[in-house]
């Protein structure tokens, strides 16, 4: 497809995408109140060191703004596309995506960016609210912060969405690819400040995840935001996870092309 | 009743028969149920890295929690949110005319007809995880506080079963209801840890909204730390929230006007 033409097709996709979304807003506000696991796990900290005294480096207002800022960056690049996807193949719906002349990857990319597009315009008040409300939630806001930041946000959507799509080529030949991408997601949430901000974790821990994709999708993001990282932790961050994106893009394009050619369509 | 029981085994045996001509699912649901509870055994452990106890409740004793959790989670899975999310589609559709007219309760037609296969072994494997957690903490078990922890799981189960079927009398009142398995969601993911793990006003608040109930209390009891007042109001409160629970259902099927023909 020519670039011109996937522009314009794009453009149809995303306004179709956005209409679904709007057309089911209550889904939107379910997806939102997986954001509680972090706000227990904030409130548990919070108790802990109210009666141990704060971790030497990151006191009581960082807790508070890391763990909602991973709520919400959990919000924007957490990618569910693997179940998506496996739906689709075993219901047949994948056959009438490959009957349209836009190859399925953009369709998927155009719905999950239009979800995001919609979640943030009714996450935006509630942040407002909760940055009023909430004296620690501050972030040093500087020009490169904020560039940097937008630029990580990017960075983790992109990532976690190849992640998910190369695992969800593995359906091809099982069933199981939902099952593996949660393992995947479930070790990577160890080494993505998922379960706890890095600097907290076991210091072997924190030098592998340095070198894994899944610091990438939340804990990159949030500590550029929190003005946690120098010059050289934020490029070595953007680097990694610019390599693993091109390593999954790579992944998921020759998974593809093999696994359509065993495909053989359920349904219809 | 023993024809609901003889129902109640048509109804399981039928969602069992069904999942397992696809084996391979089965096996690998199992496999995820046992890797997300070393998840969450694993994910706690990192408080105690900054702390000996977290509210008064060291690592084994809040693994102990953690599998109580567990097992909340999965009979929530398997038993509950399987009937509770067919609630929106039984109103919006009309389905629920076809249930009402069957010389069953409605109630128990409503609550119990599905089983979610998948998370079927979470409770089993969540009584493991306190079991261990039990051992780990050195505090021994005793017949009086097995029976009293046996007592309190019990009414954990009917007070969550109560809850389910107060918000399905609201989802008949309100026909659009995506968000209310949200809530029962909620309700047992804030059980994950002690109500002591939380600073007051919250921990006050979940002790009076059933949470303190689910994994708390239970646990107490296991490990023999609980108040003993409780063998006595525990029941009490699950008996009276399950016949609330029952009369808020019969009034919302009185407004209920039927969608289908």
């Amino acid at each position: 497809m020519r670039e011109p033409d996937l522009l314009v097709a794009y453009r149809g996709l995303l306004r179709a995408s956005l209409q679904v979304e709007l057309t089911y807003r209550g889904r939107l506000v379910i997806s939102l109140l997986s954001g509680l696991f972090p706000l227990l796990l904030l409130a548990v900290w919070l108790t802990v060191t109210a009666q141990a005294g704060a971790p030497a480096g990151f006191g009581r207002a960082d807790l508070i703004a890391y763990y909602v800022a991973a709520a919400v960056l959990f919000q924007l690049t957490s990618s569910y596309l693997a179940w998506v996807w496996d739906a689709d193949l075993r219901s047949g719906e994948l056959s009438a995506r490959l009957l349209r002349p836009v190859d399925p990857f953009h369709q998927y990319l155009a719905s999950a960016l239009a979800n995001r597009a919609a979640l943030l315009a009714l996450l935006a008040p509630v942040l407002a609210v909760v940055a009023v409300v909430v004296p620690q939630v501050r972030y040093p806001v500087t020009p490169a912060i904020v560039v940097g930041t937008a630029l990580a946000v990017l960075l983790a959507f992109v990532l976690s969405m190849l992640m998910a799509m190369s695992f969800a080529m593995v359906g091809f030949w099982t069933t199981q690819s939902g099952s593996l991408y949660s393992l995947w997601w479930g070790l990577g949430s160890f080494a993505s400040g998922w379960v706890a901000p890095l600097d907290l974790m076991p210091p072997w821990l924190r030098a592998l995840a340095v070198a894994l994709p899944f610091r990438t999708t939340i804990g990159f993001p949030v500590e550029l935001l929190m003005g946690r990282l120098d010059g050289g932790e934020t490029a070595l961050g953007f680097g990694v996870g610019l390599a693993w994106a091109v390593a999954f893009a790579l992944a998921y394009r020759v998974l593809w092309r093999r696994g359509l050619r065993r495909y053989q369509a359920v349904g219809g | 009743m023993r024809r609901y029981l003889r129902l109640l085994g048509i109804f399981w045996r039928s969602a069992v028969a069904t999942e397992l001509e696809y084996r391979a699912n089965f096996v690998g649901n199992a496999v995820l149920s046992v890797f997300w509870l070393g998840w969450a055994a694993a994910g706690v452990s990192v408080y105690f890295r900054f702390t000996d106890s977290v509210g008064g409740w060291s690592y084994p004793e809040l693994l102990v929690v953690v599998g109580l959790f567990f097992t909340m989670n999965g009979f929530q899975y398997a038993a509950l949110s399987p009937n509770l999310e067919r609630m929106t589609e039984y109103v919006r559709q009309g389905t629920l005319d076809f249930l009402l007219v069957r010389p069953v309760d409605a109630q128990f037609m409503v609550s119990l007809r599905y089983v979610g296969v998948y998370n079927l072994f979470d409770p089993l494997l969540g009584l493991v995880l306190a079991g261990i957690g039990l051992a780990a903490s050195g505090r021994g078990l005793s017949p009086g506080r097995g029976l009293a922890f046996l007592l309190l799981l019990g009414t954990a189960f009917v007070l969550l079963y109560a809850l389910t079927v107060a918000l399905m009398a609201l989802a008949v009142r309100l026909v659009a209801s995506e968000g209310l398995g949200n809530l029962l969601e909620g309700v047992v993911e804030t059980s994950r840890f002690p109500t002591q793990a939380y600073r007051a006003p919250v921990s006050t608040v979940l002790t009076v909204v059933p949470v303190a109930f689910l994994t708390t209390f239970p646990a107490q009891a296991l490990l023999g730390r609980g108040d003993a007042r409780l063998l006595l109001v525990a029941p009490a409160v699950a008996a009276g929230a399950t016949v609330l629970a029952s009369l808020a259902f019969r009034r919302s099927l009185r407004s209920y006007t039927g969608a289908s023909a």
